[in-house]
């Protein structure tokens, strides 16, 4: 099978000569059409700027990252980023349906089907009838849909979500879990998603993907051999779930501890 | 019943009313002789006879309308050197140097050179209303595109947008707020330099108005007059808040809000 995303030897620092600082070196990894593969790592170790280099805003110092079989040097269309700042990422001029409209310029459909396209996805996310509201009149959890819903509106095959729900409470956060992977199947997403929460990452996905220290690569890949759907009681009590658990924790804490005694 | 809300909607007749009181007071205490502190009705009716005579209403037309295109100019070529600015940082920091100097000019010094160079007529009123109004829109326009985020560059670029669509469509959209706070400064820069140039080189306006009758000693009709430059500051910055309100009337709501 053709890896929809890859990276070759994906390597990147920030700044040279005695400021250089390494983030990336030698990482490789690679994403299958419809997979849902989860990015953990310790804090501050290169996931968006990894994030940034997979979605061709950030070029990488070496290696290479194909989407679709293309080497990526600039944002291929197809592949959108939910930024981890997404209120700032939400053009505050615009009304949320321009916003996602605003995600449409790529796209080859009419005007009107455009605005029917984007109404239909932000209906999807449960932002009917704040169509016209602009993003500071809604909550932070309604502004995280609107950015979550103009990804998905860009023609995008490719969904690549930065910490999305790191800011929000535990029961909109189970809710938003749900959403995302039922989202992701509605409208057909693969998945890349970052996050801090090892339960979350496990919950979410087919595959976890472990990221060491920095200069970051992939330590450890963990599969989730758990059926889609899932569900928030049923599937956290699974043996399977609570095995992948605790090898990513482990190996997690494992760092943890490898950095406290350097 | 509640005040404040009266006191905010009244909040124009309530100031003209205390200046005037308190001009009234003054005079009818005396302090300064009568002859150069003229009372309210002894300015009113000169103010009337100029009114009549047609006088005052060509000499402000020419003035508002000097004072609103050399707005307008300096507006437009502040934001266009801040965008270039924003391009080349050489550019912005050689431009940066010329503006430290030229800022604590005032727009009087520049008029005897300016006469010399381009003599009296329109380039005169451009040179000088420009070098002295342009410094507000062009600094707020180079503080707010450089403060961007990279949150929303990067969203642009996502979506494809070219460098010159990502300056149209989203760093000046965004720095629009910022780049109006300088218009509205510059909006009084710009009236004062128009009334000194004319006071000083014109052969017509307000400016040149103010200065004839201040030697004929014709104290109350300098004092209408000077009434008069007061309205014209509201009535330019009320026109640059109706441009305001239609380009960026997202932030004032946003502003507004409560929370
Ligand atoms: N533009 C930049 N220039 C220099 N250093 C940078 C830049 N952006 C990020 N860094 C540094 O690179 C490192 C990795 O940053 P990055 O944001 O990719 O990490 P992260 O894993 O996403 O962190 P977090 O868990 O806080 O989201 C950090 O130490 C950061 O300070
Ligand atoms: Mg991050």
């Amino acid at each position: 099978m053709t890896a929809l995303l890859s990276t070759s030897a994906v390597g990147k620092h920030y700044g040279s000569g005695a400021a250089r600082m390494p983030i990336i070196d030698g990482l490789e990894l690679s994403i299958a059409k419809g997979e849902f593969v989860s990015l953990v790592g310790p804090s501050g170790c290169g996931k968006t700027t990894l994030l940034m280099c997979l979605a061709g805003l950030l070029a990488p110092s070496e290696g290479q990252v194909r989407f679709n079989g293309q080497l990526v040097t600039a944002p291929p269309i197809g592949l959108s980023v939910v930024f981890q700042d997404y209120s700032r990422s939400l053009l505050p001029w615009k009304s949320n349906l321009d916003n996602v409209l605003f995600g449409m310029r790529r796209v080859q459909l009419s005007g009107p089907e455009k605005r029917a396209r984007a109404v239909e996805i932000l209906a999807a996310v449960g932002l009917s009838g704040f169509e016209a509201h602009y993003p500071w009149q809604v909550s932070g959890g309604m502004q995280q849909r609107v950015a979550i819903a103009r990804g998905i509106a860009a023609q995008s095959q490719l969904l690549l979500l930065d910490e999305p729900l790191a800011a929000v409470d535990a029961q909109t956060r189970a809710d938003m879990q749900d959403l995302l992977l039922d989202l992701a199947k509605r409208f057909n997403q693969t998945c890349v998603l970052v996050t801090h929460d090892v339960e979350e990452a496990v919950y979410m996905a087919n595959r976890v993907l472990v990221l060491g220290p920095r200069p970051t690569k992939v330590v450890r890949e963990v599969i989730v051999d758990l059926p889609m759907p899932r569900d928030q009681l049923a599937t956290r009590e699974d043996p399977a779930f609570l095995h992948a658990r605790h090898e990513v924790m482990a190996l997690i804490r494992g760092m943890r501890q490898g950095k406290a005694l350097a | 019943m509640n005040w404040a809300i009266w006191a905010e909607r009244l909040r124009v007749p309530i100031c003209a009313a205390l200046l005037l009181g308190a001009w009234q007071l003054v005079y009818a205490l005396g302090v300064v002789p009568e002859k150069y502190f003229p009372s309210i009705p002894t300015i009113a009716t000169a103010f009337w006879a100029m009114l009549n005579d047609g006088t005052v209403l060509s000499a402000w037309a020419v003035t508002f309308g000097r004072a609103t295109v050399g707005l307008i100019g300096a507006a437009l070529l502040g934001v266009a050197l801040a965008i270039i600015s924003d391009l080349s940082p050489v550019l912005s920091r050689g431009i940066r140097y010329i503006s430290d100097v030229l800022q604590p000019i005032p727009p009087a010094a520049f008029v005897p050179m300016a006469v010399f160079m381009l003599g009296l007529g329109t380039k005169l009123y451009a040179f000088v209303i420009i070098l002295v109004t342009i410094w507000p829109p062009y600094l707020n326009g180079v503080a707010a595109l450089a403060g961007v985020g990279s949150v929303q560059l990067n969203t642009g670029r996502m979506f494809g947008l070219t460098n010159w669509q990502l300056l149209w469509q989203v760093k000046l959209p965004a720095a629009l707020p910022e780049i109006f706070t300088g218009i509205r400064y510059a909006a009084t820069i710009s009236l004062i330099a128009v009334i000194v140039a004319e006071m000083l080189a014109g052969r017509d306006g307000i400016g040149f108005m103010i200065f004839k009758k201040a030697f004929a000693l014709r104290t109350p009709e300098v004092f209408g007059l000077m009434f008069l430059v007061g309205l014209n500051g509201v009535l330019l910055n009320g026109l640059v808040n109706l441009l305001r309100q239609g380009l960026t009337g997202w932030h004032i709501k946003m502003m507004e809000r409560p929370e």
